[in-house]
C-alpha cells in the first residue's frame, strides 16, 4: 500500500478532478463517459466552493439553484480557482444519488441513497451498504476515468486546452 | 442519522485483513477495550470503548456472532463525556460561597476555603449530570478491509484511529487521493509518476 503523502502534495488533483467533471458534465450534456460504468449522468447542485491552491488560500462560496451556471463561480475559476468542494447529482442507470464531495479527500458527506426496498433493519442495513458501495464506485470510477486522462500528456493536452477556453468563455462574450 | 437511516457521511480506512480464526483474539481484544461509564464521584471526564452496535449499554461480543454473514465486522464506539460546563459551576460556587459568607460573617472566603468549595460543588453537579454521549458507528468489511466511520469529524477521527489500533493491534490508513487508486488497482510505479504532475494553470491563458 502506497504511504499516504502530506495531504496538500497532491490536493490539486482532488480540485483539478472536481472542475473537470463540472467542464466534462457540461460539454457532455450532463452524461460522462465512464468505462466500467457507461454514461454517468452528473449535475452540480445548491452549493459550489471554489479554492485558490496557493500558500495564502482563498475560497469563493457560491449558493445557487445550479451553481456551476452562475456567473460568480465562473469569475472564481478565471482568477484561477478550482473545485474543492461540490454537492453532486449523480445518477446511473435508475439510481439516483445526492452527496457532498471534498476534492482534498474524495469523503463524501450527506450521501443521500435512492428509495429502499426492505423493510426488516437487518436488510435495510445489507441494500443501504450496498448502495454506498455502488456510490463509492461511482465517484472514484469517476475519479478513475481523469487521473487516467491527466497522467497520459497526449490524452491530456487537448483536454486542458478545451479546459482553458471553457474557462475563457464567458470573459470574452 | 446514521448507517440505517437518513443521509450518511463517512470517513472510509483500510486495514489489513485479520489471519484465520481472528474472533476469538477479536473479543478478548474487544473487552480489553470495552465501553466503562463513568464514575461521577471520580474526576474522569471522558470515557471511550467499544459497544455493540445495537445495543449501546451492552459491551460483550461473542466470536460466533462477531462478523455477519455479509461478512461485516459493525461496531460502536461510545464516547462519555461528563463534564460540568464553566459558566454553570462558577455561578453554583459564587452562589454558595455568598451563603457561606453570611452564615460565617464575613466579607469573603479565603482561597483555600474556595477552592475546596470548587471540589465539592463539581463533585455535587456531576452527581447530578448526564453524560453526553456520542456513537460513532463503525463497519469493517474483513474480507475487503475497508473500513468506514460514519463521521466526518477529525476529532472524532483521530480517536477513533487511536481506540481501534491499540484494540486490534493493525494500522489504519485513510483512503484519500492516491490510496483509492492502489484500491481501484493502479500500480505503485503509476501512482509514483503522478508525483511528476504539477499543478495545472487554467486560467488568463487564451488558448
Amino acid at each position: 500500500m502506497p504511504i499516504q503523502p502530506s495531504r496538500d502534495r497532491f490536493a490539486f488533483l482532488g480540485r483539478e478532478f472536481l472542475t473537470w467533471l463540472w467542464f466534462e458534465a457540461e460539454r457532455s450534456g450532463g452524461a460522462v463517459q465512464v468505462e466500467s460504468l457507461g454514461p454517468v449522468r452528473v449535475e452540480f447542485g445548491q452549493r459550489l466552493v471554489l479554492e485558490s491552491g496557493g500558500a495564502v488560500r482563498e475560497d469563493s462560496t457560491v449558493k445557487a439553484e445550479a451553481p456551476s451556471l452562475a456567473e460568480e463561480a465562473r469569475t472564481a475559476l478565471r482568477v484561477g480557482k478550482k473545485v474543492s468542494r461540490a454537492r453532486l447529482l449523480v445518477d446511473v442507470g435508475e439510481r439516483h444519488f445526492e452527496l457532498g464531495i471534498d476534492a482534498e479527500t474524495l469523503t463524501l458527506s450527506g450521501v443521500k441513497l435512492p428509495t429502499l426496498l426492505a423493510g426488516e433493519d437487518a436488510q435495510r442495513l445489507e441494500e443501504r451498504l450496498h448502495l454506498i458501495d455502488e456510490v463509492e464506485n461511482i465517484v472514484d470510477e469517476l475519479y478513475m476515468t481523469f487521473i487516467r486522462l491527466r497522467k497520459d500528456a497526449d490524452a491530456w493536452a487537448p483536454v486542458r486546452e478545451a479546459l482553458r477556453a471553457w474557462v475563457l468563455e464567458g470573459a470574452q462574450a | 442519522m446514521g448507517i440505517l437511516s437518513g443521509p450518511v457521511s463517512y470517513l472510509r480506512f483500510v486495514v489489513p485483513s485479520p489471519t484465520d480464526g481472528f474472533e476469538e483474539a477479536f473479543c478478548e481484544a474487544l473487552a480489553q477495550h470495552a465501553f466503562h461509564e463513568i464514575d461521577p464521584t471520580s474526576d474522569v471526564e471522558r470515557a471511550a470503548g467499544w459497544v455493540q452496535f445495537d445495543d449501546v449499554f451492552a459491551s460483550e461480543f461473542e466470536a460466533k456472532s462477531l462478523v455477519d454473514p455479509s461478512g461485516h465486522l459493525f461496531l460502536k464506539l461510545r464516547v462519555d463525556t461528563l463534564k460540568v460546563p464553566a459558566g454553570t459551576l462558577k455561578a453554583y460556587v459564587d452562589r454558595e460561597a455568598r451563603d457561606r459568607c453570611r452564615e460565617l460573617q464575613r466579607d469573603k472566603l479565603a482561597k483555600r476555603e474556595l477552592d475546596v468549595l470548587k471540589l465539592e460543588m463539581k463533585m455535587r453537579l456531576r452527581k447530578r449530570s448526564l453524560p453526553r454521549m456520542q456513537l460513532l458507528e463503525v463497519v469493517w468489511n474483513i474480507g475487503t478491509g475497508e473500513l468506514r466511520l460514519m463521521s466526518t469529524s477529525k476529532g472524532a477521527a483521530t480517536l477513533f484511529t487511536d481506540i481501534f489500533e491499540k484494540t486490534f493491534g493493525l494500522q489504519i490508513r485513510p483512503v484519500g487521493l492516491l490510496t483509492v487508486l492502489w484500491l481501484r488497482g493502479m500500480s505503485e510505479p503509476e501512482i509514483d509518476a503522478l508525483a511528476a504532475l504539477e499543478p495545472e494553470r487554467l486560467h488568463l491563458i487564451r488558448p
